[in-house]
């Protein structure tokens, strides 16, 4: 059974049939139009599979599995949007999805790394950050900045700070929180939350689909037992 | 005496539009006069939204936006708008400027009826959409409900107002009890708050109101206080991650069950 998450820069892909495998990633634009796979979820995935487990169910069943405690906050931070669920003693007591207002942050990280040549790995957290509430229109701060003077550096490391700052307050600001999605990899978006930050890489919604596909392999098992 | 008010030529008219819900006094006589009513906070026309922009702004509500392009379209001999406590100050001023675009009579009405119909479909077990259908006609008759149906133990709650935008109430269980201003509209008391703000604690709810409406205050604030609620604004049409956020929700509380 293969598993997909069609982001909207980037797919992970993992295939059950192959235990102990680790999961591809493919950049969007490369993608096949007649790729097809078992279960889909992600933004794009309806076009890709029968079988479609939408972004905040896919996201609350991975934190489930690899999240021992029984009380957090788990932020997914991924090209085009920002998604968080909260549980308490277990249970689901909070979500939010913010696909519009909030739109094309990671999307922005990437392509200002593109365009400035710069090194996330090598840029320090910097005292300020921008009040960034869209990746697109927060763009506009960093041009001011530069042309104040600010280094491109700098600049783009206050952008990077606000919209962590923008995400962290999204998810309700907590004392801690556990972080999925492809910003993971960014050292500095990372370091840059107001709080302790466990990163869980950007695999967590393939893992919340290994739990659908354990779900329907067992159910498809009652039904053959007459069940 | 109501019909005092009613401007003479209305004694004649065989099709008007409400908005809000106005006074039952005035259903009453629009009913006993064989009048046909047309609801235009709902989506009556295929006419662009955008068709209201001369009117009103863009960033306003929904619904309101919604009985412009209806006015605008329809053949109509009035329009009652309800602008008291059971409706809103942005009913309030569309009135106003419906009196000044509009050629037939715009008759501001304030309902402030207290005596109780029940709300017994808000609590049946129903799908969500024919429920919200069967509820939004009843503001068009006085008479009293023939079907009472039992109610039925409920999984999920929704509570605000019957959205412009339907499709979202698909995604609910048949076991969802509705509370709100929906449910005083049932009650053809639209002005009882304190109905209004009424909710299960024992299910999950998700507390909606149209974007850019007052009421998005009420419907946060109660999600917050709900131990299980979830706050959603909708403007035009539902988004996409709206409905994906109803989903999840409702899977993930386990409402459907």
């Amino acid at each position: 059974m293969i598993l997909g998450d069609f982001g909207t820069t980037y797919c992970k892909f993992l295939d059950l049939a192959k235990p102990g495998a680790l999961p591809t990633i493919v950049p969007s634009r490369e993608l096949w139009p007649d790729t097809r796979v078992d279960i889909a979820t992600g933004h794009n995935g309806q076009r890709f599979a029968d079988h479609y487990v939408n972004e905040l169910i896919a996201l609350a069943r991975g934190g489930e599995i690899l999240i021992p405690e029984k009380d957090y906050v788990l932020l997914d931070c991924g090209s085009r949007d920002i998604k968080f669920i909260k549980y308490k003693n277990g249970k689901l007591e909070d979500m939010g999805w913010n696909a519009e207002c909030g739109a094309s942050m990671g999307f922005t990280i990437e392509l200002l790394k593109k365009y400035y040549e710069l090194d996330y790995d090598d840029l320090q957290v910097p005292d300020h950050s921008f009040s960034v509430t869209c990746g697109v229109l927060g763009m506009s701060d960093i041009f001011d900045a530069v042309i104040s003077g600010v280094e491109v550096a700098e600049a783009v490391a206050r952008f990077v700070k606000g919209i962590a700052i923008n995400a962290y307050r999204f998810a309700g600001s907590p004392a801690a929180i556990y972080l999925s999605g492809g910003l993971c990899d960014n050292p500095l978006f990372v370091k840059s939350f107001p709080c302790q930050v466990t990163t869980l890489g950007r695999f967590v919604l393939l893992t919340g689909l290994s739990a659908e596909a354990q779900r329907i392999n067992q159910s498809n098992q009652d039904d053959n037992n007459g069940r | 005496m109501i019909q005092e008010s009613f401007p003479q030529e209305i004694n004649h008219a065989k099709q008007v539009g409400i908005v809000g819900i106005p006074p039952l006094a005035v259903i009453q006589t629009l009913n006993r006069q064989g009048v046909k009513i047309l609801d235009l906070d709902e989506p009556l026309i295929r006419a662009n939204i955008e068709n209201a922009t001369p009117y009103l702004p863009r960033v306003y509500c929904a619904i309101l936006r919604t009985a412009v392009i209806n006015a605008l379209e329809l053949e109509l001999d009035a329009v009652f708008i309800d602008v008291g406590p059971g409706k809103c100050d942005c009913a309030l001023h569309t009135a106003q400027i419906m009196k000044d675009f509009l050629a037939i009579p715009v008759i501001t009405t304030k309902n402030l009826d207290s005596s109780g119909y029940g709300f017994p479909l808000c609590e049946a077990k129903m799908d969500l959409v024919a429920k919200m259908q069967a509820i939004t006609n009843g503001v068009k008759s006085a008479a009293p409900y023939a079907i009472q149906p039992p109610a039925c133990r409920p999984t999920a709650g929704f509570w605000g107002v019957p959205p412009r935008d339907f499709s979202i109430l698909s995604l609910f269980p048949d076991t969802t009890h509705i509370y709100g201003w929906t449910r005083c509209m049932e009650n053809k008391t639209p002005a009882d708050h304190e109905l209004e703000a009424e909710y299960n604690p024992e299910i999950p709810t998700v507390f909606f109101a149209q974007s850019f409406c007052a009421k998005t205050a009420s419907a946060r604030y109660l999600a917050k206080k709900h131990p299980h609620g979830l706050y959603l604004d909708v403007d035009v049409h539902t988004t996409g991650s709206a409905k994906a956020k109803i989903q999840a929700f409702l899977e993930l509380s386990g409402a459907g069950r």
